[in-house]
């Protein structure tokens, strides 16, 4: 009976508002307006990739804004790599794709391994030196990577690993991201050393402790690292620039610029190569949306911490 | 025809074999401290943080030598390197200023041989030897300049949106982060397909340009366009993560500051001044680090979006392709070095002025 009235007494005062409650709907509408607006910003670009990589060529210069496609065209995902294997035979969907995810997996693993030793090295230990050497990592934030890269390439060279996943794969086990690092250190940080301490009374050894103390404590910034080096080595276009140039060892990102500066030098084929583009970015989002959560953590423990 | 494998399995064989090595290596480096004498704890410490030491020697510090050696040499990968001193340095910071006598006047009659116009100001103008690295430096120094403040004030106007209490808070949040997790590849070509010639902003944008009786813009080429495009570009991508930090940032703010304040008599922006400018601080200092280096070192959108010879290009590819496109690589690497005390100076400007505005809690309070 008195939810009843409650209710009666809440349609009421919607009914008649008073003057606050009208300061409270233009707020709201301002408020969700404005999210609205942001929200088309943000999307409308990204529609319009999907849009066009689904039109024909005749569809995309109609002096038109069309963002369904009448018909829709989905055969351009399997022609643009029909074009590619035309001037470059081994250049198949399955084959870069597989190179794309060789370098991504390697270079995440790397990373999460390395990161997390040295994390907990520069965390959990006392030893003279170590702030002092933290603090040069850090800083080496600062330095842009165009200074190294001449000397790097030339080191590669007398290597005779150009062209090969070698530059790309296994300096990640040295703990290239010192970003990564930063994040592990706070979360190895927060755990309490009694835990540890524990174990190593039980008679676990600096390894096993690492192992089967550690790691599991501190899996959620694992997974957020996971998602976060998954997504830069993915998207990486710098490095394999660099450093790949037979086409049938390209990851996606370089097959996307070989399309552009090779079929598409002349007139370009917005159609073929949005759809290159979608397949680029579908994997990342689709992890992104699964994942979000570990995203939107990766990116705020560092930056409230530090 | 070369099979996948094959271009696999060595990269993994040799990728497992440092592993193991730099396990070993580590293993090594404690036994020896121990050997010493040294207490196992730090033995153990400095053991695990071996990969990123050796890292940083191999991949960064002896690499950033050898770019200052080569900076003073001319170098072009097929003969070794020819010291030449400080010649690469002499040829970029080449300028000579001259005054116009009318201001239809072309610059190249009033400078001298191979000095080609970087700026006008006035009736004087400003040439240099190496005029594409100014052009591109003075876009790039203007690009951050403008980028940066316009993305943190966007940043935190959405932060601040999202913090009144809105419904479905993780939608918007995943919403706005989306543009950061495409791949700068795939945003790249999407902007130079929405603007150019008969792309959807100039299709849209039509009837104003009518309106305005002006032709249709080449946003890429023309010097006055290329920069509002690039800045459009950048804020779609960067507004995203920012916002995202800066929320954080806003949710961990003790409402009791708000309530102190409001007793005190503060309305809606003396408490923004004085309560939520100095608790986010902290997170607007980390933005505006990582965004100025990253504003300086612009690279996919160069690569991905040409632009003309009077516009200039992002500095980083600029360096890229001097490197490794026309392999003047003594030359790069002065300008590389360039770029990085650009970069240091910068930042030791926003570390140096940190002192002043950003607020750690519990070690200093405000005063008015």
């Amino acid at each position: 009976m008195a939810e009843l009235v409650q209710k009666r007494r809440k349609d009421w005062l919607i009914e008649s508002p008073g003057p606050s409650q009208v300061r409270f709907y233009v707020r709201q509408t301002i408020i969700y307006g404005l999210l609205m607006g942001c929200a088309i910003i943000v999307l409308i670009p990204v529609i319009w990739m999907i849009s066009t990589s689904l039109k024909t060529r005749d569809q995309l210069f109609t002096g038109k804004v069309e963002f369904v496609p009448d018909p829709a065209a989905p055969e351009n995902y399997a022609d643009v790599w029909e074009k590619l294997n035309s001037i470059s035979p081994q250049m198949t969907f399955a084959r870069i794709l597989a190179n794309t995810l060789f370098i991504t997996l390697l270079a995440m693993f790397g990373e999460i391994f390395s990161a997390s030793l040295v994390a907990y090295g520069f965390s959990r230990f006392r030893w003279r030196g170590r702030d002092t050497l933290f603090l040069i990592m850090l800083s080496t934030v600062m330095l842009p990577g165009i200074v190294t890269r001449v000397p790097a390439f030339l080191m590669w060279r007398d290597l005779k690993l150009i062209n090969t996943y070698d530059p790309l794969t296994w300096p990640s086990l040295f703990a290239w991201g010192p970003l990564y690092v930063f994040l592990m250190r706070q979360f190895f940080l927060s755990v309490p050393t009694e835990i540890e301490e524990a174990a190593i009374i039980d008679g676990a050894n600096t390894a096993q402790v690492y192992w089967y103390v550690m790691l599991p404590l501190i899996r959620p910034v694992l997974l957020a690292i996971a998602v976060l080096s998954f997504q830069a080595n993915w998207n990486n276009f710098q490095s394999p620039l660099l450093y790949l140039t037979a086409s049938e060892r390209f990851p996606l990102a370089l097959a996307v610029r070989f399309f552009d500066q090779s079929l598409s030098k002349e007139a370009p084929q917005w159609n073929y190569m949005m759809a290159m583009s979608t397949m680029m970015a579908a994997p990342v989002l689709a992890i992104y949306f699964l994942a979000q959560r570990q995203f939107i953590e990766g990116i705020n423990f560092g930056a409230v911490k530090g | 025809m070369e099979s996948a494998l094959d271009s696999y399995l060595p990269t993994l064989g040799r990728y497992v074999l440092v592993a193991i090595g730099l396990l070993v290596l580590m293993y090594v480096i404690y036994r020896v401290q121990l050997w010493f004498g040294i207490k196992r704890e730090a033995a153990t410490g400095r053991a695990l943080v071996m990969p990123w030491v050796i890292g940083f020697l191999v991949f960064n510090l002896f690499p950033i030598g050898a770019s200052l050696y080569l900076s003073f040499t001319e170098y072009n990968l097929f003969k070794p390197p020819e010291w030449v001193g400080t010649d690469n340095y002499k040829e970029i910071f080449s300028l000579k200023a001259a005054k116009l006598d009318d201001p239809d006047q072309r610059s190249r009659e009033v400078l001298p041989r191979r000095y080609r116009e970087v700026w006008r100001v006035g009736s004087y103008v400003v040439g240099a030897k190496e005029e594409d690295f100014w052009i591109s430096m003075k876009f790039t120094l203007t690009y951050a300049v403008l980028t940066i403040p316009l993305g943190l004030m966007g940043s935190l106007g959405v932060a601040m949106l999202l913090n009144q209490r809105v419904k479905g808070l993780s939608l918007w949040r995943v919403l706005f982060y989306t543009p950061s997790i495409l791949p700068v590849v795939a945003t790249a070509l999407l902007w130079r397909w929405m603007f150019s010639q008969n792309g959807i902003i100039n299709t849209i944008f039509d009837p104003i340009y009518d309106l305005l009786s002006m032709e249709i813009p080449r946003w890429f080429t023309e010097p006055k366009m290329a920069r509002p495009a690039f800045l459009i570009i950048s804020m779609w991508g960067v507004f995203g993560a920012n916002s995202v930090i800066l929320l954080a940032g806003l949710k961990g703010i003790p409402q009791e500051l708000y309530e102190a304040a409001a007793l005190d008599g503060a309305g809606e922006w003396r408490k923004f001044r004085h309560v939520t400018l100095p608790m986010l601080s902290p997170s607007l200092f980390y933005i505006l680090v990582v965004s100025t280096i990253g504003a300086l070192q612009v690279f996919e959108l160069a690569a991905f979006i040409p632009t003309s010879k009077e516009v200039g290009t992002f500095i980083n590819w600029l360096i890229y392709r001097e490197a490794f496109d026309t392999r003047h690589m003594g030359m790069a690497s002065a300008m590389a070095w360039i770029l990085t005390l650009v970069i240091l100076a910068f930042t030791a400007l926003i570390f140096r002025s940190s002192q002043a505005w950003v607020f750690y809690q519990g070690t200093r309070e405000e005063n008015n």
